[in-house]
């Protein structure tokens, strides 16, 4: 049982504490509610490339990481489509430090030009070296577009054009500050050897002084069904072809999520899901295969991909994937198999609450979507799925017309 | 108001505190278990350690196969049944070859302890190497390694492994296509009863360890002994090449990876510590010198660092990048220029107060629960070294000065020795 407190300041931050003794650290992350899904369609990449930028200082700490250093702290941070989420561990007796550090990049950024210039080609060089240096770097490049037509996840956060990144000006870069960065739109978590407090001591001494502001309405356009089979293929220099697979699924709240979580555990949960344990070990068709969520707020996908042993064709892999998926729509899994797939919940549940970050960052997260008692019992959630919810959903979501396909083939001979 | 009225607040001293020592047991054949019994969630990590890394192969491949192939099935279990086993039970297991040693790491749920360890004494101890399931991983793993030569990441890597310990060594030599078409199940067979032997084992626990571990681990593994095959010493040697400068050509490529280090002292010398603070200045951390020219000033690289790390046989250092091709050059003319610095200027009073504070707060992360706990102690144990170790490092980071920073410099970075290799 993680026991936390929350709380608000008069600003809008809202405060969540958990106290773990037995850790020498405490761990702090703010999680702000802006994401890649909050941008320009003409102007992407700047919610990851902004926070590149949060780390270029202010008027009155100009370099971010040496106090914190100084401190014995450690940070870093991440952007995905939904959020942007900084953190930072650091010895009990320092954490005062990072109050001050935060508070301070929330109050105001000092723009430069040279930092801006610096991390637009940081990011560049990021962008080459995860996508488009990489064998297979571009498929979810390809994908997503495939998918979505309107909704902003159509992109990814990296950017949906290297020119984008390049072509941002200051301007841009302040206006998505003010419009993004505030109290009020941002969770402040706090994990280790902290007692609830102090932390609201801190908080309010630190915080409270940082002025609300008005956050740009998020007014994103709705996905519509699809209602066609969508298919691509594209040639690469790659040594293995692979097969890309996308299915349009609920929002990250909605009931079904949980059961397609499971669903995926069942398919790709470990060595003995199913698709490695027919496809990879049985008929030896992918030398690897996998299945996951996006875990995105907004309706998110169910994504799947394999890469095919040399000499296999790409449609019989592809016809052998859905006969796996149509047993799952026909047939009850066993009961032994779905009592298996809630048990591995429940013990990567538990690994997760043994460091003290994950809980920051889960607790943090779980606020976000208005339910932080859910680092509790998201378990049970899992728990009252059903045999007979694995086959509607699988029904109601697994289907070709929902679909978007990626024949990612090997041009390679040798 | 502004926060920047506010001043900053005092950093007080990092204490790294008292290590917990392990705990250790003796089961009845001999085989250490080192008990860490610390944790707030019921759970725990056993680590199996065996010296049967690849240090100890005839031929590239072996020490990794013979361990991927101990969960392909046993005397009592086949593959999918032992993989099914593990997950219904809720484990997470991780099978692992290294340079000098192999093993597995399971974390499991405690109420079902008894059954993991039942499984564990199968997979570690009655393997059966069946030539189907061999012969299925060794195409999957030429498949995999197809993708890993696409990276330039790896190719670099690897021909930096190759160019400083040479191509006659397991440290150094490389994988070829032809290598995974050598392996049958009797070297492995020769591999497993050689290696993974009682006397050859050694057992890390860490987490809220029930009360019964002792026992139990008793009555799996405490009846398992060495089997009496002589074992020839190995005769390879390490070597470094004599070519220090070598590009593996990767056409298309849009980045080249970089490469640059050489063999050196490992964690048994005394200048280790030493060696391992100067490493942090030149690249170790976020505001290394490196990172500061090369990534936030230049913007040449998404990231740059350099390491410091040890094998039983040798340590090595190695800076590594990947920078687009028009500035690769730029970016290794850099890279001997803040090494000369480092040889040439004593580092200023604020960056050392910097880098000694975070190595020490980094030292408490080291220990921060039991499992950072048991890896930690396990980074000493393998080099029959103990957490004085811990002590003598956290001494050495207050008291280092800037003339031993530029001493060591001079001694363990001379350029002309650094091997310097790019892909792309």
């Amino acid at each position: 049982m993680i026991k936390f407190y929350r709380f608000s300041l008069e600003n809008g931050l809202r405060v969540l504490v958990h106290e773990d003794k037995s850790s020498p650290l405490v761990a702090m992350n703010i999680l702000y509610d802006v994401g890649s899904r909050d941008e320009n369609p003409e102007s992407t990449g700047l919610a990851h490339l902004f926070e590149h930028l949060m780390f270029g200082g202010t008027s009155a700490i100009p370099d971010y990481d040496k106090p914190l250093q100084l401190a014995g702290g450690e940070n870093n941070a991440f952007t995905n489509s939904d959020i942007t989420d900084y953190y930072l561990t650091v010895p009990e007796t320092n954490i005062e430090t990072g109050f001050w550090l935060e508070s301070d990049r929330m109050s105001g950024l000092d723009f430069s030009h040279k930092n801006l210039e610096t991390q637009k080609s940081v990011v560049i060089e990021e962008f080459y070296q995860r996508y488009l240096n990489q064998p297979y770097g571009d498929a979810m490049l390809l994908l997503k577009p495939m998918a979505y037509k309107i909704h902003p996840y159509r992109w990814m956060t990296i950017g949906r054009d290297i020119s984008h990144v390049e072509n941002v000006n200051l301007d841009e870069v302040k206006d998505f500050f003010y419009s993004h960065y505030a109290p009020n739109n941002a969770i402040l978590t706090l994990t280790g050897n902290i007692s609830p407090d102090r932390a609201f001591m801190l908080a309010n001494k630190w915080f409270s002084t940082v002025s609300k502001r008005m956050i740009k309405p998020r007014k994103l356009p709705e996905e519509p069904v699809q209602n066609e089979e969508r298919r691509m293929t594209v040639e690469r220099d790659v040594p293995a072809t692979a097969l890309y697979k996308g299915w349009h699924i609920g929002k990250r709240d909605s009931k079904d999520y949980y059961v397609l979580d499971l669903i995926t555990d069942l398919l790709a949960g470990g060595e003995s899901g199913r698709l490695y344990t027919k496809l990879v070990r049985e008929k030896k068709l992918f030398s690897e295969i996998n299945a996951y969520l996006t875990s995105d707020i907004d309706p998110g996908m169910v994504i799947l991909y394999g890469r095919l042993m040399k000499g296999i064709d790409i449609q019989y892999a592809e016809e052998s994937v859905n006969k796996i998926l149509s047993n799952l729509k026909e047939r009850y899994p066993a009961e032994k198999e779905m009592e298996k797939v809630k048990n591995k919940f429940e013990s990567s549940t538990i690994l997760s609450n043994t460091n003290i970050l994950n809980k920051a960052m889960n607790i943090s997260f779980y606020e976000l979507l208005g339910n932080p008692d859910l680092i509790n019992n998201e378990v049970d959630e899992y728990k009252k799925t059903d045999r007979k919810m694995v086959a509607e959903v699988s029904q109601k979501f697994l289907i070709p017309t929902n679909c978007s396909t990626l024949y990612y083939i090997s041009t390679r001979k040798d | 108001m502004s926060n920047s009225y506010r001043n900053q607040p005092t950093v007080r001293n990092i204490d790294l505190g008292k290590i917990p020592e392990p705990r250790l047991f003796i089961l009845r054949n001999g085989v250490p278990v080192y008990l860490i019994n610390a944790g707030t969630e019921d759970i725990v990590r056993m680590e199996f350690i065996f010296g049967a890394g690849n240090k100890l192969e005839d031929l590239p491949l072996v020490a990794s196969s013979t361990n991927m192939m101990l969960s392909e099935g046993s005397r009592n279990f086949t593959a999918t049944e032992l993989n099914r086993l593990l997950d219904y039970y809720g484990t997470f297991y991780n099978l692992a070859a290294e340079k000098d040693r192999a093993g597995i790491v399971v974390i499991l749920i405690n109420r079902h302890l008894e059954k993991i360890l039942e499984l564990v004494r199968e997979i570690l101890f009655r393997p059966l190497f069946p030539v189907k399931e061999l012969n299925a991983l060794m195409k999957k793993r030429l498949s995999w390694y197809r993708i890993n030569c696409d990276k330039v990441h790896v190719l670099a890597t690897d021909q930096f492994f190759e160019s400083i310990f040479g191509k006659r060594h397991p440290y150094g030599r490389k994988v070829h296509e032809d290598d995974f078409s050598k392996i049958h199940p009797s070297l492995l067979m020769d591999f497993h009863s050689k290696y993974y032997t009682s006397g050859n084992m050694a057992v890390i626990v860490s987490g809220k360890i029930p009360r019964q571990t002792t026992n139990l681990l008793n009555s799996f593994f405490g009846d398992i002994f060495n089997n009496n095959i002589y074992i020839e010493q190995a005769r390879n040697q390490l070597k470094g090449e004599a070519t220090k400068k070598v590009n593996v050509n990767k056409p298309g490529a849009l980045q080249s990876a970089i490469r640059i280090g050489s063999p050196t002292i490992n964690k048994r010398h005394p200048d280790y510590p030493g060696l391992k603070i100067l490493n942090m200045i030149l690249g170790g951390y976020f505001s290394s010198r490196l990172m500061k020219n090369i990534r936030e000033d230049k913007g040449y690289t998404y990231g740059i660092s350099s390491s410091v790390s040890s094998f039983d046989l040798s340590g090595f250092k190695m800076i590594s990048a990947e920078v687009s091709k028009k500035n690769t050059q730029k970016a290794i003319d850099e890279i001997y220029r803040e090494i000369r610095l480092l040889q040439t200027e004593p580092v200023g009073k604020d960056e050392l107060d910097v880098v000694r504070n975070y190595m020490l707060g980094e030292m408490v992360r080291m220990f921060d629960g039991p499992f950072a706990i048991a890896e930690s102690f396990k980074s000493v144990w393998e080099f029959d070294l103990d957490n004085s170790y811990y002590y003598r490092f956290a001494d050495k980071i207050k008291t280092i000065g800037p003339d031993e920073i530029t001493s060591l410099a001079q001694t363990y970075y001379n350029i002309d020795e650094l091997y310097e290799i790019t892909a792309g």
